[in-house]
């Protein structure tokens, strides 16, 4: 049944995307062959490739506001407004509809990302097939300089990729427990959720702190024994205890939003 | 099989500032068509949520097919909501493909079929639908399915007497005979010829939950007499209509 849902929520995704994503890279394209134009001194070019840039840097930032929007939207409406009469009177658990909300946020995410690196690769004068080479070469000589094995570098990209999208989760998560919270009142839910936003922020900042002062000592040894790393090693760690973190901080938001939507249902 | 399709146990539902279920009591059987028949508010739409999962009760239990509210119980309901709950990018063809992958009992032809008989063309998109079209493809998807039990919540309500013999008739004529119909409204006269048993909702509580022959008999008179006679009062009490 998950599958089935991840299916209709990625479906949703592509029908929201689906003018925008190629949008940007035809407006890269065109980009590509006005780009000159702004060191001619014709001045038709100049606007032409003006013109071109900006339309582009539009559709570029109105990308990531769709995503922002397809984030939400999904997740308040789809879940939490009129569609959710659907949605949880299907025959499926709560956890499955967050998760799937969830895996196609981040996949948007994800994807309109792609989308503008592509773009920009697009934009960039044909040699960038040559000029990424050198990027890589590049690369590829910090590693020596640093002395750090191509194995490791590969390591660390995936670390950080994992580490990106824990993040993206970690803070759309944030956002679903913050819309559930504000569906519990009867009236003026968007402000609600704001105030819910705000306050999860607040409760956190503040579990920090009082979580940094207590001097709890084998918490402390294991800090100074993570931080006393060194090296290419130490840097893994400092990545994982990110990783690690983030991955809790999610889990916890995952089921103060998966308990509300069990527990405590209240569609208007 | 559970002899009771569906149980409900000093079944009560409060709001911040008001009560819309009290204490309420109610046992369902198989294979009837009951009307759940009371004003405005009289919390008919409340116990329809909590039966299909869409509210939790503050107290009280509710079993369906012996089952607690939940994946299993949600496969056997076919609920019809008093509002529109599609995305308006779809296609009726799109929504249908939803219903075959999710619920067992869907049957698509009888779908595409009731379309037909009903002049709605499935692969138009919802947007370009009028409303009385989007609320012909709801009850469409609800009564192509082979449902144990169809929670319809007003679907009379808000259309012109000749839509609603329309809507009552593609009920009766679709409807899983072996499941129970449980259809809430305030419009009596015009399903009361239909109705095998009736369950009256005042303030949120069970006045009266009997057969409407019984009633018939007891009272000499019609369900819809009897319903003005309790609710007139009702009114006169200062209740809301």
């Amino acid at each position: 049944m998950f599958g089935r849902l991840v299916k209709y929520d990625f479906r949703s995704m592509f029908k929201q995307f689906g003018f925008i994503w190629p949008a940007a890279l035809l407006l890269a394209l065109v980009n590509h062959f006005t780009l000159s134009g702004l060191d001619s001194t014709s001045t038709v070019g100049e606007t032409t490739a003006g013109m071109a840039m900006l339309v582009y840097v539009a559709i570029l930032m109105a990308m990531f506001v769709i995503t922002m929007i397809f984030v939400i939207q999904r997740f308040f409406k789809g879940l939490l407004g009129d569609e959710g009469y659907l949605m949880h009177t299907l025959p499926v658990k709560p956890w499955q509809l967050i998760s799937s909300k969830l895996l196609s946020a981040v996949a948007a995410t994800l994807l309109s990302i792609v989308v503008a690196i592509l773009s920009i690769l697009l934009i960039a004068p044909f040699q960038w097939v040559h000029e990424l080479g050198d990027l890589f070469r590049g690369l590829g000589y910090l590693f020596t300089h640093w002395n750090i094995q191509a194995t490791h570098g590969v390591f660390f990209l995936l670390e950080l990729l994992l580490l990106i999208c824990v993040g993206m989760a970690q803070g759309y998560l944030q956002l679903y427990l913050a819309m559930a919270i504000g569906h519990l009142f009867n009236r003026n839910r968007v402000a609600m959720s704001v105030a819910a936003y705000i306050a999860i922020n607040a409760v956190m900042g503040t579990l920090l702190g009082v979580l940094g002062s207590i001097n709890f000592r084998p918490l402390r040894t294991a800090l100074d024994v993570m931080f006393s790393v060194e090296g290419i090693a130490g840097a893994h760690v400092a990545v994982w205890v990110a990783i690690v973190w983030t991955g809790l901080l999610s889990a916890l938001y995952f089921f103060c939003t998966e308990y509300i939507l069990r527990r405590r249902l209240n569609l208007e | 099989m559970n002899e009771q399709l569906v149980t409900c146990t000093a079944l009560t539902k409060r709001y911040s500032s008001k009560t819309a279920l009290t204490g309420v009591n109610l046992e369902l059987g198989r294979g009837r068509i009951v009307g759940l028949l009371g004003p405005n508010g009289s919390g008919k739409t409340t116990l329809i949520k909590i039966l299909c999962g869409l509210l939790q009760p503050t107290e009280g239990a509710v079993l369906v097919d012996g089952s607690p509210v939940g994946p299993y119980t949600k496969s056997i309901i076919s609920y019809l909501p008093d509002r529109m709950y599609f995305a308006d990018w779809m296609k009726a063809t799109d929504l249908f493909d939803l219903f075959a992958d999710f619920y067992a009992d869907f049957d698509r032809t009888k779908a595409l079929n009731m379309c037909a008989s009903l002049g709605v063309t499935p692969s138009d998109r919802i947007k370009s639908m009028s409303k009385g079209t989007k609320e012909k493809v709801q009850l469409v998807m609800v009564m192509a399915r082979k449902a144990q039990l169809y929670l319809l919540d007003e679907p009379i309500a808000g259309v012109d007497p000749a839509a609603r013999d329309f809507i009552l008739n593609t009920i009766l004529t679709n409807y899983n005979e072996e499941g129970t119909v449980l259809l809430s409204t305030h419009l009596i006269s015009d399903i009361e010829t239909v109705l095998d048993e009736v369950v009256f909702l005042k303030d949120g509580s069970v006045t009266l939950h009997d057969g409407v022959d019984s009633i018939r008999e007891r009272e000499g008179k019609s369900v819809d007499a009897l319903f003005r006679e309790i609710f007139r009062a009702h009114n006169m009490e200062g209740g809301a209509f």
